[in-house]
């Protein structure tokens, strides 16, 4: 046994309920190295990460940290043992400092200051060093995603981090943020260090990493030097199976009523600063209109707007040539638009609830569900029935938990309703997030046949490749307007991707 | 046509269980067996007090079913049980932790005793009607401002609704020293009411009233309101992912307060059974743990309106022949709260035990199943 691996996790097993999320995985990691840690959602990746970070226990299995047997029992072993972890949800507390979020959880012994003066000059410090400056007296909330993140990196390096663990870091990023990142990961590697790269992206991996670990069910299906791979390969172990993308294919043009109008809206953040400001955009009968941009910059505030969930300072919203009010969620869900929310698990579904009684979430007071509020158990279920044949959901039944699905049927559960509930217009965000190749593709198969029906349909992704894909007309969202609309054929990655750093070529810079 | 259908998703969910290998014989062998070692372990704190806990044992049970007095006595002691299990299991389906059951009780009494005494000229049934009325009337305006207070500040109805707690009780006091008190005036307490405010017994010579039967009634009630109900839909949508309930247009703040307006209205009908079915007046400090002890029954009966009424007849066991052994011995009184106490330690105990159980359970055939290389 070689004594010199950073990290080298031995056999590791992990089971969870309805899953065996770790099947006698094993990895090595040299030191000065990037390995990617390469998966589709639910391989197994994170939680790898999470045993080597001690959040997890493994059922079987050793990890070796520089040639020595350790035990991790929590993310405060880990960080004695020298590993740090940026997760793909941050941890951070948002009222707080980002000095105070640094120290926070620091031992006395740790050898490290807990004094708010003396560590805010060590991160700043650290910062310069890096490249990662960020005011240390900031408060976390008030920071945007790709400084939180910074906040993060800088936390395991005041702990004295030598392998970092990162997982999706790019997820949030802007091209150029993206770019910054990896320049911090190849001086800290230069350094003698390690990072743990985990992601589902193959150009980053092309990009980033020395050597490349494919997971695949639970289980690892393959190590290779950056020079024996190419994305090819790495797709095909990834996924292990032929895939058939959609290819945004469509069989006609959009019409040319609008469906959804959007004028000078205005919206206030949770922070009551302008989140959407003079935003318009007009959606047609079978048109899919894409919002491309880093998240925060608006797009959550929109689609919450157009499911009734935030009021509008000023503006409007006009469904077919008529204004609506908003008001609420349930007057929205009775105009006719269905969301697909972000996040199914927080916003999407009850999970402890079963597949039907999520069908019925929205419409359940619908004449033939229910009348003068006593429920159609009966014709719930039949409903139920149909739509699990119609979507192919895989489920034992109508009545079992949604919590008991994979993430896939999850999802399709969710676009099954409000497909139901959205006769006019669809708003999806993030729609395939989480999702792997295959169930992806459904979605945005099932997204396009909506639009061949004629409906009008808003996506609003931080997956440019999705907004390209499947949009007939792109609108770059920045700093709460549209800063500029493309035509499918007219949008190119590069300039889409420079609009959403907000560098307007055409017009003066717009103000952030 | 579909309401002939009786299949809830929770029936299914139960289906599938017996179905399965946790048939319902071990469903019903769990809390059996963990009420028999809750009652096991309050036998040893009876040894550590130098009393054979078989002897004990043995003269609880022989005590509680006696006779048809004690055994009707167990029931009638259940019955604001199985109301203020409700208020906190109700309100627990929403994920709303109403800890003021004891205030929404006092306030049921006041109000039944007040009208009891005030209007004792009504026929019977009319004003037992009208303080049943006035009970969860008071039980539920009093639960309401609760969830009101949740639903327009977002306050936390745990602290309100314990507060709320004491100011109720204060009002109960003032009312027994002043306008309520006694014509002799001698002590807090009311006068007994008149008979027609009395409900009326069940079975003859014993204490238990109709008001079982009503308390029954209402957890059937509950269940059907919480599964059979778009409102307990929404009800337990808010409770599951309050989020998702928003996203699906459910007015949470409107289920905020009327789950609490349900909730304290039980709380309320259980001070008018205790007011009118066996008391037969209010005394000052008057059943001060009815409202925990909800808390506890709820949580033994897993929040399920069949469970709580259950626990609050093992409770109800558990009173009668306790306060009969304690009477007859040098036992201290505290032991019937050690067994209460002892009880739903094991029962919770259990819950995670079976989960336990479930999770390795599942692992293993998953496990078996991928070694037998079937993928997916």
């Amino acid at each position: 046994m070689s004594i010199d691996h950073a990290v080298s996790l031995k056999k590791i097993t992990k089971s969870f309920p309805g899953t065996l999320a770790n099947d006698e995985v094993s990895l090595i990691v040299e030191p000065g190295e990037v390995l990617a840690l390469l998966g589709e959602n639910g391989a197994g990746k994170t939680t790898l990460m999470k045993i080597l970070y001690g959040m997890y226990q493994p059922d079987e299995g050793e990890i070796f940290i520089q040639g020595r047997k350790v035990t991790i029992r929590s993310p405060h072993d880990a960080m004695s043992n020298g590993i740090g972890m940026i997760h793909q949800h941050f941890m951070l507390i948002p009222v707080h400092t980002v000095v105070e979020n640094i120290v926070l959880g620091l031992r006395s012994d740790s050898g490290k200051s807990c004094r708010i003066k003396e560590a805010a000059q060590e991160i700043s410090r650290l910062g310069r060093q890096y490249g990662l400056e960020v005011d240390p007296y900031a408060l976390v909330r008030q920071l945007p995603v790709g400084m939180q993140q910074r906040v993060e990196i800088l936390k395991a390096l005041y702990r004295g981090a030598r392998i970092l663990i990162m997982d999706e870091p790019t997820a949030v990023l802007t091209p150029q943020e993206t770019s910054r990142l990896f320049e911090f990961v190849r001086e800290f590697t230069d350094a003698g260090n390690s990072v743990i790269f985990i992601t589902h992206k193959l150009n980053e991996v092309m990009e980033i990493a020395d050597r490349v670990n494919v997971m695949r069910d639970g289980r690892m299906v393959g190590s290779l030097r950056k020079e024996e791979a190419d994305e090819n390969v790495l797709a095909t172990m990834m996924v292990g199976r032929e895939l058939q993308l959609t290819t945004g294919e469509r069989d006609k043009l959009p019409g040319k009523t609008p469906v959804l109008e959007v004028k000078g809206l205005y919206v206030k953040s949770n922070r009551g600063n302008m989140a959407l400001e003079d935003l318009s955009l007009q959606i047609r009968e079978g048109e899919i209109f894409g919002i491309a941009g880093v998240s925060g910059n608006g797009q959550e505030e929109l689609a919450e707007t157009l499911c009734g969930l935030r009021r509008k300072e000023s503006g409007e919203i006009l469904l077919s040539g008529i204004q609506i009010s908003g008001q609420n969620a349930l007057s929205m869900i009775r105009e006719g638009i269905g969301y697909i929310p972000a996040d199914r698990h927080l916003e999407g579904l009850v999970l402890d609830m079963s597949v039907e009684e999520n069908l019925v979430l929205k419409n359940h007071g619908e004449e033939g569900l229910s009348r003068q509020g006593i429920l159609f158990w009966k014709n719930i279920r039949d409903l139920a029935r149909k739509k699990v044949k119609d979507f192919s959901i895989k489920t034992p039944g109508p009545g079992t938990r949604v919590k008991a699905l994979s993430g896939g049927n999850q999802q399709k559960v969710v676009v099954a309703r409000e497909i139901m509930i959205g006769t006019r217009c669809l708003v999806a965000v993030q729609p395939t997030r989480g999702l792997d190749l295959g169930a992806a593709d459904y979605v945005h198969k099932v997204l396009m046949e909506e639009r061949s029906k004629g409906k009008a349909i808003l996506l609003i992704s931080t997956e440019l490749s999705e907004v390209m894909t499947l949009s007939d007309r792109i609108g770059v969202i920045y700093g709460g307007r549209i800063l500029r609309t493309f035509d499918r054929e007219d949008a190119d990655i590069e300039k889409v991707g420079l609009l959403m750093a907000g560098i307007n070529g055409d017009k003066n810079g717009t103000e952030g | 046509m579909a309401q002939k259908d009786k299949q809830t998703p929770v029936d299914s969910y139960l289906g599938e269980k017996i179905k399965s290998r946790e048939g319902s014989f071990y469903m019903f062998l769990w809390p059996v067996f963990s009420v028999l070692l809750g009652l096991a372990a309050s036998g040893m704190m009876m040894l550590l007090l130098g009393h054979n806990p078989f002897l004990v044992f043995l003269k609880l049970f022989s005590f509680a079913f006696r006779d048809m007095y004690n055994v009707a006595d167990i029931f009638a002691k259940a019955a604001p049980l199985i109301l203020t299990g409700l208020a906190f299991g109700f309100a627990f389906r929403a994920t709303l932790f109403n800890i003021g059951g004891q205030g929404q009780f006092y306030m049921g009494c006041v109000a039944a005793v007040f009208c009891a005494l005030k209007l004792y000229f009504l026929p019977s049934f009319f004003l037992l009607l009208v303080c049943l009325s006035a009970s969860m009337l008071a039980g539920g305006a009093w639960g309401a401002f609760v969830g009101y207070t949740k639903a327009r500040f977002n306050a936390s109805e745990f602290l309100i609704s314990m507060m709320s707690t004491y100011v109720a009780l204060a009002i109960m006091n003032y009312m027994l020293r002043g306008p309520l008190k006694e014509i002799k005036g001698e002590y807090p307490q009311t006068d007994v009411i008149a008979q027609n405010a009395w409900i009326p017994t069940l079975v003859p010579h014993t204490r238990l009233h109709w008001g079982f039967v009503l308390a029954l009634g209402i957890a059937l009630v509950a269940y059907f309101v919480l599964w059979k109900t778009s409102l307990g839909f929404k009800i337990r949508a808010v409770g599951m992912n309050r989020n998702a309930a928003r996203y699906a247009g459910i007015d949470e703040k409107r289920v905020f307060i009327v789950v609490f307006l349900i909730s304290g209205a039980f709380a309320g009908l259980a001070g008018f059974m205790e007011v009118n079915g066996i008391q037969h007046m209010l005394v000052q400090g008057f059943n001060p743990m009815i409202g925990a002890e909800g808390i506890g029954i709820a949580i033994l009966g897993n929040a399920h309106p069949l469970g709580i009424v259950l626990s609050a007849i093992l409770f109800g066991a558990l009173k009668v022949g306790g306060n009969l052994v304690v009477q007859t011995s040098t036992i201290p009184s505290s032991i019937i709260g050690i067994m209460e106490g002892f009880v739903m330690l094991f029962v919770i105990l259990s819950y995670f035990l079976q989960d336990k159980i479930t999770t390795r359970r599942s692992k293993k055939e998953l496990r078996s199943k991928e070694k037998g290389g079937v993928s997916r």
